[in-house]
């Protein structure tokens, strides 16, 4: 086994909120003495991550993913348990600790508004004391990678959303650092750039061996880059292991969207699956994974006249983790225990 | 040293996207001063031409002081941080091998260096204008370059230590706004110190206003005398060094909080 670089145990991490009431009176009576209320963003965690793996974090909104990164890159103080990156206590934010680490978040960007990119960047190498052929080296591959050329001259702020998630990928990763927390990396992005920068994540991996946790709502961000997913649900880890397994477990079933033409509102769709919506011409029937093919098949040979679309979808991740959840959770458990 | 000189560097370019407001800073600038000088050239006037040591000529001499040294060492940091904060965009910053103050103090350099040309040409005019009478000393001048420093260093960390409130709630605005009335009225912004009536000047010269703005200012136009002059500078180190004690207890208590509710 190779080298542990992130090393959690028992780690939780319990927000104070402020609570008020509505109303005119209760603001007043706020002002006086405040109610706070404890919320438990991660609640007693244990996973290991090796040097050089890509992991992908999986859960709904407000699952602990963000919570579990800030405190693995130094931003979060643990309420309790123990994290270790690199051998560090993170929250400490050792310099040389800091410089081998980075945390890119899809919403917050790291770069001046005002200026080029190529400026930033070079203030960021002397930041972090990148020697000058080191800087080149990083910043021509990172450019190849990322077809970052003809960006790099124009002020930050008249750069496309996708652009400027490139450009801060690019100023995250220029000091090389040898762990990456990405945070939802795709968030608001159009599907052709989602792709590449999974495609620059995968081959980052490749040629840098830095180790990658990822976040992710979508899907297909963690299919195309992880081999091993850890699943969060309400601050609780669901699952860790493999994707391949973890699939067919999670999501033993597909979505078939089908829209129909005018005239077939009365027709019986129960004989292929579960319908689950149907509105007006619109209709969401949950077909059985393994049946998927078979059963799409027949629907489209037996409606063909009456239909006007048909994709077949793997279903959100927050429904398939929620249904998980609420209804099967005694499955997961030989999983877990299993690694 | 070489991170400093980048920072510049990447500040003045930002800073060359904001040329109108800085003309309007620059205007402005000299708004306080004509006013304050005009008013205290009427009372002395009705006066006998006097008010304690001060003649018109003097008064203006120490508001040309004044507005190069309100110049020199303005914060205005409290109204950054709270944005950062609010805007998730000091979270990136803390992850950096560097103090984020740091990149404070670049902004305000940058700003001042980039807007003294036309903040010492509009002293020129003021001191030409209103006659204006130096009694500088040449040992006035070797006090007062270092007090306009203490000076800048007490008003950055008190602004930076009062922004750090950000981290426990993002209405830093009232905290500013409190802090920047009291300063007002202490800081020889109305009136050089010693002409405050008696209980006034006393608590002038106890608060920390005053040794970032009016006692610089007070030196280099000839104000105090040698012993004064020492006195006062020692007051400026004294207080800087309870400014950087404070400034750590409150940064490292407000990083824990900041912590707690989510960064």
């Amino acid at each position: 086994m190779s080298e542990l670089v992130v090393d959690v145990r028992a780690l939780r991490k319990v927000y104070r909120v402020t609570e008020r009431e509505e109303g005119l009176r209760a603001t007043l009576r706020s002002v006086f003495r405040r109610r706070y209320r404890d919320v438990e963003a991660v609640s007693g965690i244990d996973f290991q991550i090796a040097s050089g793996e890509v992991v992908g974090f999986l859960g709904p909104n407000g699952a602990g993913k963000t919570t579990t990164l800030k405190m693995l890159s130094g931003l979060l103080f643990p309420t309790s348990g123990e994290a270790r990156v690199l051998g560090r206590i993170p929250f400490r934010r050792e310099h040389d600790f800091l410089r081998q680490i980075t945390l890119l978040m899809g919403n917050r960007t790291q770069l001046v508004w005002d200026i080029p990119a190529q400026d930033s960047f070079r203030v960021i190498q002397v930041i972090y004391a990148i020697p000058e052929d080191r800087y080149r080296a990083t910043l021509a591959q990172l450019t190849e990678l990322l077809e970052l050329a003809p960006l790099l001259s124009k002020p930050v702020r008249n750069l496309s959303l996708g652009e400027r998630m490139k450009v801060e990928f690019a100023a995250g990763l220029i000091h090389s650092p040898r762990i990456a927390f990405l945070d939802e990396p795709t968030l608001g992005l159009d599907v052709s750039m989602q792709v590449r920068i999974r495609q620059f994540v995968a081959e980052y991996n490749k040629r840098t061996g830095a180790t990658i946790l990822l976040t992710s709502h979508y899907m297909d961000d963690v299919v195309a880059l992880c081999k091993r997913v850890l699943v969060i649900h309400h601050g609780k880890l669901l699952y860790d292991g493999d994707l391949s397994a973890l699939a067919g477990r999670m999501a033993p079933y597909k979505l078939v969207r089908l829209t129909l033409r005018g005239t077939a509102n009365g027709v019986a769709l129960d004989g292929y699956g579960e319908v689950t919506e149907r509105d007006g011409q619109r209709v969401t029937i949950r077909i059985p994974r393994d049946s998927a093919a078979e059963r799409t098949g027949r629907l489209v040979r037996d409606l063909e006249p009456q239909l006007a679309d048909i994709s077949v979808e793997d279903p959100p991740i927050e429904e398939v983790i929620d249904r998980v959840f609420t209804s099967e959770r005694s499955t997961l458990e030989p999983v877990l225990t299993a690694r | 040293m070489r991170i400093y000189r980048a920072l510049l560097v990447a500040q003045f370019q930002s800073m060359m996207q904001y040329r109108l407001q800085m003309f309007l800073y620059v205007f402005f600038s000299f708004i306080r001063p004509i006013i304050f000088l005009a008013a205290w050239s009427a009372v002395a006037a009705s006066q006998g031409g006097r008010i304690g040591s001060f003649d018109e000529p003097a008064f203006a001499a120490y508001f040309v002081t004044l507005t190069l040294v309100t110049h020199i060492t303005m914060a205005w940091n409290s109204f950054e941080f709270e944005y950062q904060v609010r805007q998730g965009q000091l979270s990136p910053l803390l992850l950096r091998p560097l103090h984020p103050i740091h990149y404070a103090i670049a902004t305000n350099v940058v700003w001042k260096l980039f807007t003294s040309v036309a903040v010492v040409a509009v002293a020129i005019f003021l001191a030409v204008t209103f006659h204006a009478r130096f009694d500088t000393q040449p040992w006035h001048i070797a006090l007062g370059i270092p007090s306009v420093l203490l000076g800048g260093a007490l008003y950055f960390t008190f602004d930076y230590a009062l922004a750090t409130v950000a981290f426990w709630t993002t209405r830093v605005h009232a905290a500013t706004t409190l802090y920047n009335r009291i300063a007002f009225i202490f800081a020889g912004q109305i009136a050089p110190l010693s002409l405050l009536p008696g209980p006034l000047q006393t608590i002038a010269y106890i608060l920390p206003f005053g040794y970032m703005l009016g006692v610089p200012a007070d030196i280099l136009r000839g104000g105090p005398s040698f012993e004064q002059a020492v006195m006062l500078v020692a007051g400026q180190v004294v207080w800087l060094v309870i400014a950087l004690v404070l400034f750590r207890v409150v940064w490292r208590a407000g990083l824990r909080a900041y912590s707690a509710v989510g960064a």
